[in-house]
């Protein structure tokens, strides 16, 4: 009787550490596989087409609330950066105009044609204990680079709720795992687990209209001819949209404005 | 029956290491430290015992620190179900052992899957209740282990009482137990903020149910005003007839000034918005609640007899 207790506890053991070393869905990299896209079918689009540009600034209205305060002193390498980056990164105001907004197209894009998946890769780096860039989009099934610059160690936690989440950890400066994802999603929050105040968002989308909002809250989409709802969406200050319509090689202005009254859904 | 006190000291030894191992674990949770250690059974790719201390930062400390808390807890738990196997005469204390190691294995498990899986609230919950099941039974261990016990408690006669105190002794437990249970789901469903006033509840006594986190969050209340009453009720009772045998008054006064302690941690816990430490004690104590009523639901079951017949012992 003793011998078949010890038996059962020993394969419970045995079980769990098999279970455990297993990767399950995922590939070598630690990371867990594109699977099925999201990306409509049809011929694909040409983007000599897009021709026309719709671009503008996103405004911020009065004065920015101050971030968060970073307390790094949980690792002694970060904390020999943390004169550079006393805040987060939340809200980045210059020149009145708020930086890493998404901007992009809610509807209205051509029906009935796919868009190519560019081969280029996106790169997301852990650079002195930040995320670099702290915002960026991509296209569903676009190779990502994570890359670890730092002489510490990070993990990669994806939040992501339409796309396999996953974790996985860089211990060593220089490591890079390559990811895609396959469905769109807006957020898709990153974070690393190690150094609570490192987060960055990702935008995954099914087309390739869309952009983050740089110095001074300016950018700039290329669209082919049509009627489009914009989005533009921030970590903090959520989502406003407007409408514009552009002709061929169009150039059209679209502003949004953002104030410290608004509010990102929960 | 032989006295091994070498046995029971090193039972008690692994009841207290536990504890700590609870506050470790609830740090964890508290410093949201689950998953900065990414890969399970290894950390980083390392072997646990051997991963570089120098590596032990954010919340990788408090992650890895509970891994190997854990292992230790594990190890004086083999060491003492093998010691028990060995020395003790009572084939049930030694099956009760093998239950305890059964437990800290599967506790091992699910804190590995907890990891593996992203803190799956069904799983991370599992491994919270299980680490209160272990604590209990490796109480029981030191308990049964213990020189009172083997020599045979001093027994006092059962006073005339619609609920015996054995039962009610028992029934707190239990009450105590489901509570922290409640508490383990609210934690794990991120609810422990859903209402985030204190003493009121949204602006009220009962508050608009407008989430299942809000449902959560408030049973947790409600169970608090249960465990408050039984563990009231209990200690004015031993108070009133049980007052001069100090094996159930002084378990019982502890049980209380544990309950007072307890209540006021959930209520800075809600005014701190869980700051670490206070959501972290709370967690401790609730599991010492539960240790010291089943510490008393055992000496009940033990000294307070019903039949005459049975009675030998001081009154």
């Amino acid at each position: 009787m003793y011998k078949r207790t010890l038996m059962i506890c020993v394969l419970l053991l045995a079980a769990s550490l098999v279970a455990a070393c297993s990767k399950g869905e995922t590939d070598e990299t630690g990371l867990p596989p594109a699977g099925g896209g999201g990306t409509a079918s049809g011929p694909t689009f040409d983007m000599s087409k897009a021709t026309a540009t719709v671009s503008g600034k996103i405004s911020f209205e009065g004065t920015p609330p101050p971030n968060e305060k970073v307390q790094m002193s949980s690792d002694p390498y970060c904390q020999q950066k943390a004169a550079d980056y006393p805040t987060l990164e939340t809200v980045k105001v210059s020149d009145g105009g708020l930086e890493n907004v998404i901007v992009f197209v809610s509807s209205g894009m051509p029906t009935g044609v796919s868009y190519a998946t560019p081969t280029t890769p996106v790169e997301i780096d852990q650079h002195n204990c930040h995320y670099v860039p702290h915002v960026f989009t991509l296209m569903t099934n676009q190779p990502v680079k994570i890359k670890n610059s730092d002489m510490t160690l990070h993990n990669i936690h994806a939040w992501a709720e339409k796309n396999p989440q996953f974790n996985v950890g860089q211990p060593v400066a220089g490591m890079v795992n390559d990811t895609k994802f396959a469905k769109p999603e807006l957020p898709l929050p990153i974070k690393c687990d190690v150094h609570k105040w490192m987060g960055a968002f990702v935008g995954v989308f099914d087309h390739p209209f869309h952009t983050v909002s740089k110095m001074a809250g300016t950018f700039e989409l290329k669209l082919p001819p049509g009627k489009y709802e914009v989005t533009a969406w921030h970590e903090k200050f959520g989502q406003k949209t407007m409408m514009v319509e552009v002709a061929d090689s169009d150039k059209k202005e679209v502003n949004f404005s953002f104030n410290a009254n608004d509010k990102a859904a929960d | 029956m032989r006295q091994n006190i070498a046995l029971h000291r090193f039972a008690l030894f692994t009841a207290c290491c536990t504890a700590v191992l609870i506050f470790v674990g609830g740090l964890v949770t508290s410093t949201e430290s689950g998953l900065s250690v990414p890969d399970w059974p290894t950390s980083y790719g390392w072997n646990m015992f051997t991963f570089p201390y120098s590596n032990w930062v954010g919340g990788i400390f408090y992650e890895h620190g509970h891994r190997l808390i854990a292992s230790f807890v594990g190890f004086l738990t083999v060491v003492l179900t093998v010691w028990m196997w060995l020395k003790e005469e009572r084939r049930w204390v030694r099956w009760l052992s093998t239950a305890a190691l059964g437990a800290v294995i599967l506790q091992g498990v699910l804190g590995g899957l907890t990891v593996i899986f992203l803190l799956p609230a069904w799983i991370s919950t599992l491994h919270a209740c299980l680490a209160q099941t272990f604590f209990c039974t490796v109480i029981s261990l030191a308990f049964f282990t213990s020189p009172g016990w083997k020599r045979g408690l001093p027994l006092v006669k059962s006073h005339a009482e619609s609920i015996p105190l054995q039962t009610l002794c028992a029934l707190t437990t239990a009450a105590v137990y489901l509570q922290l249970i409640l508490g383990a789901v609210m934690r794990h469903s991120d609810a422990g903020l859903a209402i985030p006033d204190f003493p009121l509840a949204l602006g009220h006594i009962i508050p608009p149910f407008t989430s299942n986190k809000v449902i959560i969050h408030f049973a947790h209340r409600v169970g608090a005003v249960i465990v408050t009453t039984m563990i009231v009720w209990t200690f004015y009772r031993i108070r009133r007839s049980y007052s001069d045998h100090l094996l159930l008054f002084r378990p019982a006064l502890t049980m209380l000034v544990l309950l007072t302690l307890q209540v006021a941690l959930g209520a800075i816990t809600v005014w701190t918005a869980k700051s670490i430490y206070p959501t972290t004690a709370h967690v401790l104590t609730g599991a010492l609640v539960l240790g010291t009523s089943l510490l008393l639901t055992l000496r009940a079951y033990g000294m307070v007899v019903h039949r005459t017949a049975d009675f030998r012992g001081a009154a």
